[in-house]
């Protein structure tokens, strides 16, 4: 295999299978995320049906639910529609769709074809607001990549639909936490809404939850968006331009007892929670999740006692396995490899909360790369014992990379099912554990 | 006639009047299709069902060896290609998977300035990109609804660059927007395999047999079929998938080119006997026993093993009709004095193979879903209901509305669903799949060959035995279309009937 050449790209965006959708993608993922919504494809025919295996089924082999692969409406446009236009083929699309199917909401998302051609969706879309709640989200499919279709829906969600209203005390969003793209989002938002709890803040997943449109009716009531990836930040701007909501950053979900515990402090202190609930919840989590703990202490020790590891990943994902394997297992990090192409004004923060705070005296290199095959080259580089990443790193691991554990944590996963699983809390380490384990069982 | 000189197929819709929307007996069907009476229609409600691109090709071109696909596409278009190195893993060596393969595939990411500007520049640069990195034998360029839209000139980008690169580079037309018939995008890509990998023959290899074949027959059908042709002296040519680009150049060796799904290989078999005189036939396909029978008879007629093919037929015949003969009893078993009623989603390949096969396993399909219709296997649907007596049929592009409809209306015993065909598997009755994929190496999963047959009719059975998962979410989750639906007497409701 000839070596990547090192001098810059004429066209860097040539890539060998980056690890995310179109906006499109992201924004219908998003869609179908939204419970009780229904989502209107203004598009090619095998635009949904591609992001059926290629954004859902990628995603831990997920179904993409009752509305989502070939269940979603789609205008299927072909050339007979590039000349004369899609206008009123979406228009009658929309009428059946309303009397066809279910819903409490209808978002048209138009793709690449449409926005070629020109065609006034928002016009078309506007004809049926008296008939039922319906959004418009333009996301040509050449805008940008699934994170960025997760932004745009937030645009039109926010633009189109949301209200003011009363700010509810002790009530955050959730934001960042991008469906699909984070393999775990359905667990992982659950959780987070339970430890919230325990604080007594009451948690919007907006994601999940059973009530997609309420959930999202309610955003703007929130006294306090939290956001836990830089792909939460636009859209927490957003809202706080249009209804005055603060946003909180955190770098990325908390995996384990130690960022479980400092994430409900921030919470708390920004919510002016009585010190004493706080000190109260995370005593006890704590004391619980250390004392089953004990329990991978054995294997750990034997089997990859301060392991040399690698991650490839988003960017929110990597931090949150760098900081547990880092500060709670005792591994030490050799090398991250940033999968999400973050925008280059967050690159630096990125790489700060991936170096920093960590307890190993190594630090890991860190590199932005979405190309495939360079990410297989870089990691020939190193020598790990275990490797987070997608599953495009699997049979990887085993082969290239002297057979080191293998754990798939970020998108695509085709080699696990995931639907609650979640690593993320106070107990959420030792799911992690259990799954990496999985790849060594056996007698000593 | 094919004319290779053009840069591509015409569309099945140009070329075989086909059609998108169906509904009524198979014989109407055929009668209407050979009167030139049908053609496409528009639907008022339409769902997402796959694009000449994103139905087959971004899913398994790249699995050809020693090559690199390059989709000139935005992003999202090629997303369904992230599988590309775990697609043949679970495929033991053991069973004849080689270890040593590496597969590639890069998008040219198309973004807003593309659009504006073109993105020729940027393709040939991927070309360079795709020879330098990876050294493979042939790089293949798919195209998309936007190079469609925004006019790439990929031919002769290909026919500019093409001297610069060592890699025989193959464009192929597969833009979403050209058809509404899906399988013009098999036509697509056979199109450019025969303008720009298959070489004319240096010599004719008497025992070479060409079988081109959908991912939807499995690894154990290659291996069933392989078996059964080296029992009287022949060998297999398996394209596309998997395949290397040295068997493609050899396609017109061959001795014959045999069908496992005739609608996806007629453009092939079409071409390389026009080209190469490669002879080929398209019916029937390796699926039951009597089929594979005849299949086996058919490739013998065009090998000269026509002594040796019933030597070995009568050999399979004592092994496996024993076996056929236990499912049938047990069907007539569950049956009970009523027949047991089998419906199933197919593609225009499959229903020429199924159908009958279900009759042979002693089930009935008194009706059919089929994904379209073209009169390029007309003669073949004939001869399908000769033998098996006429159906009623709904050709629908698998529009998953008008499954969930007709599949109400026909309540079968047992549903077969195509994968990912969303809520269909809810039922009171049976359901299953209708079919695995080439990556499942389970003699489990097989149907082709007399093993398949015997393997697929076990799997039929199988469904009958336990229902409760699909009983379970049929009363536990809402139904996604209103009931209104389900009471219209027409499942084309949508279908402007005025043809297109």
């Amino acid at each position: 295999m000839a070596a990547v050449k090192e001098e810059a790209q004429l066209f860097p965006e040539i890539i060998e299978a980056p690890r995310y959708s179109c906006a499109m993608g992201g924004a219908y993922s998003a869609a179908l995320a939204t419970f009780g919504s229904v989502p209107i494809l203004h598009s090619g025919g095998g635009c949904g049906f591609a992001q059926n295996f290629g954004q859902s089924f990628a995603s831990g082999l997920n179904s993409p639910g009752p509305v989502g692969g070939a269940s979603t409406p789609c205008s299927t446009l072909v050339e007979e529609h590039v000349i004369f236009g899609g206008e009123d083929k979406l228009r009658k699309l929309i009428d059946s769709t309303l009397n066809l199917m279910p819903g409490d909401l209808y978002t048209v998302i138009s793709a690449c074809v449409p926005n070629l051609i020109g065609d006034d969706v928002d016009s078309v879309v506007s004809e049926f607001k008296d008939r039922a709640s319906i959004i418009h989200v333009k996301t040509a499919g050449f805008a940008g990549n699934s994170y960025k279709g997760y932004e745009l829906y937030f645009d039109a969600v926010i633009d189109q639909l949301l209200q003011k209203q009363p700010v509810k005390n002790r009530t955050v969003n959730i934001l960042g936490v991008v469906p699909t793209q984070n393999l775990f989002w359905k667990g992982d938002l659950r959780n987070i809404k339970e430890h919230l709890n325990k604080i007594g803040v009451e948690a919007n997943i907006i994601f999940g939850d059973l009530n997609g449109f309420d959930a999202l009716n309610r955003i703007p009531a929130a006294e306090l968006n939290l956001v836990f990836s830089i792909w939460g930040i636009n859209p927490a701007k957003k809202l706080e331009e249009r209804f005055g909501t603060p946003y909180h950053i955190f770098p990325s979900l908390p995996i384990g007892p130690k960022d479980s515990t400092a994430f409900l402090q921030t919470v708390g202190h920004k919510l002016d929670i009585d010190d004493a609930v706080i000190t109260k919840v995370i005593t006890a989590e704590e004391k619980d999740a250390y004392r089953f703990t004990e329990y991978i202490g054995n294997v750990l020790v034997v089997a990859i006692p301060h392991a040399y590891y690698a991650v490839v990943a988003d960017s929110s994902t990597a931090i949150a396995i760098t900081q547990y394997a880092t500060n709670e297992l005792g591994f030490n990090p050799e090398v991250v490899i940033v999968t999400d192409d973050p925008p280059e004004e967050y690159r630096d923060t990125i790489t700060h909360n991936l170096t920093e705070n960590l307890e190993s005296v190594l630090k890991p290199n860190v590199v932005f790369e979405v190309d495939s095959h360079k990410i297989r080259l870089l990691l020939r580089n190193y020598t790990v014992q275990v490797v987070f990443a997608s599953s495009l790193e699997r049979y990887i691991s085993e082969k290239e990379l002297g057979g080191a554990l293998f754990l798939g944590v970020a998108f695509p996963a085709y080699d696990r099912l995931i639907v609650d699983r979640s690593y993320v809390g106070y107990r959420g380490g030792l799911n992690l554990m259990e799954d990496l384990m999985v790849k060594y069982g056996g007698p000593l | 006639m094919i004319n290779l000189k053009e840069n591509t197929c015409p569309t099945r819709e140009q070329r075989g009047n086909g059609l998108n929307a169906f509904f009524g007996k198979a014989s109407e069907l055929i009668k209407e299709v050979k009167d030139g009476k049908t053609g496409n229609q528009e639907r008022a409600f339409q769902q997402t069902s796959g694009c000449l691109l994103n139905f087959y090709l971004t899913q398994r071109v790249m699995t050809i060896h020693d090559s690199v696909m390059i989709v000139h596409a935005p992003v999202g278009c090629s997303v369904v290609g992230l599988g590309y190195r775990e697609v043949f893993r679970k495929v033991p060596v053991s069973l004849g998977r080689t270890d040593d393969y590496d597969f590639h595939w890069l998008t040219t990411n198309l973004n807003e300035k593309d659009v504006i500007y073109g993105a020729g520049d940027k393709l040939k640069h991927a070309i360079k990109e795709a020879q330098a990195r990876y050294n493979p034998k042939a790089i293949f360029v798919l195209a998309s609804c936007t190079t469609g839209i925004i006019g790439e000139d990929i031919a002769g980008v290909v026919e500019e660059i093409q001297p610069e690169i060592k890699a025989k580079i193959v464009a192929i037309h597969c833009e979403g927007i050209r058809s509404k018939l899906i399988q013009t995008g098999y036509d697509a890509f056979w199109h450019g395999i025969l303008k720009y990998l298959v070489k004319k023959p240096t010599r004719k290899q008497k025992d070479l047999v060409n079988v081109a074949s959908m991912l939807s027959y499995t690894w154990q059908d290659r291996q069933e079929i392989t078996r059964l042709l080296a029992k009287i002296g022949l060998r297999p040519n398996f394209v596309p998938e998997f395949s290397t680009i040295e068997q493609f150049e050899m396609l017109s060796e061959a001795a014959v080119t045999a069908p496992i799904c005739s609608s996806f290989t007629e453009y092939l078999s079409k071409g390389l006997e026009q080209e190469y005189g490669v002879p080929y036939f398209l019916y029937p396909s390796p699926v039951g026993v009597k089929h594979t029978d005849e299949w086996l008879r058919s490739v013998a007629y065009y090998t000269g093993k026509e002594k040796e093919v019933e030597k070995v037929i009568a050999e399979e015949h004592d092994e496996w009709l024993p076996k056929l003969e236990l499912i049938n009893k047990e069907f007539e078993k569950i049956g009970n004095g009523q027949d047991i009623n089998v419906l199933g989603s197919l593609g225009q390949g499959r229903l020429l193979t199924q159908v009958p096969f279900f009759n042979e396993l002693g089930v009935k399909t008194p009706a059919a879903i089929c994904l379209d219709f073209d009169d390029l296997v007309v003669d073949e649907t004939e001869k399908l209901i000769e033998e098996v007596g006429d159906f009623d049929i709904l050709v629908n592009t698998f529009q998953a509305a008008e499954v969930a409809h007709h599949t109400r209306r026909y309540n079968p015993d047992i549903a077969l669903t195509c994968p990912f065909q969303g809520s269909a598997y809810k039922r009171d009755k049976g359901a299953t799949r209708i079919h695995s994929n080439r990556g499942d190496a389970r003699p489990w999963s097989a149907q082709a060959g007399y093993k398949g047959a015997i393997a697929a009719g076990n799997f039929l059975l199988q469904t009958t035995k336990n229902r409760s998962f699909q009983k379970t979410m049929l009363e536990k989750t809402p139904d996604v279309y209103n009931e209104w639906w389900y009471q219209q007497s027409d499942p084309l409701y949508f279908v402007n009937k005025e043809a297109k």
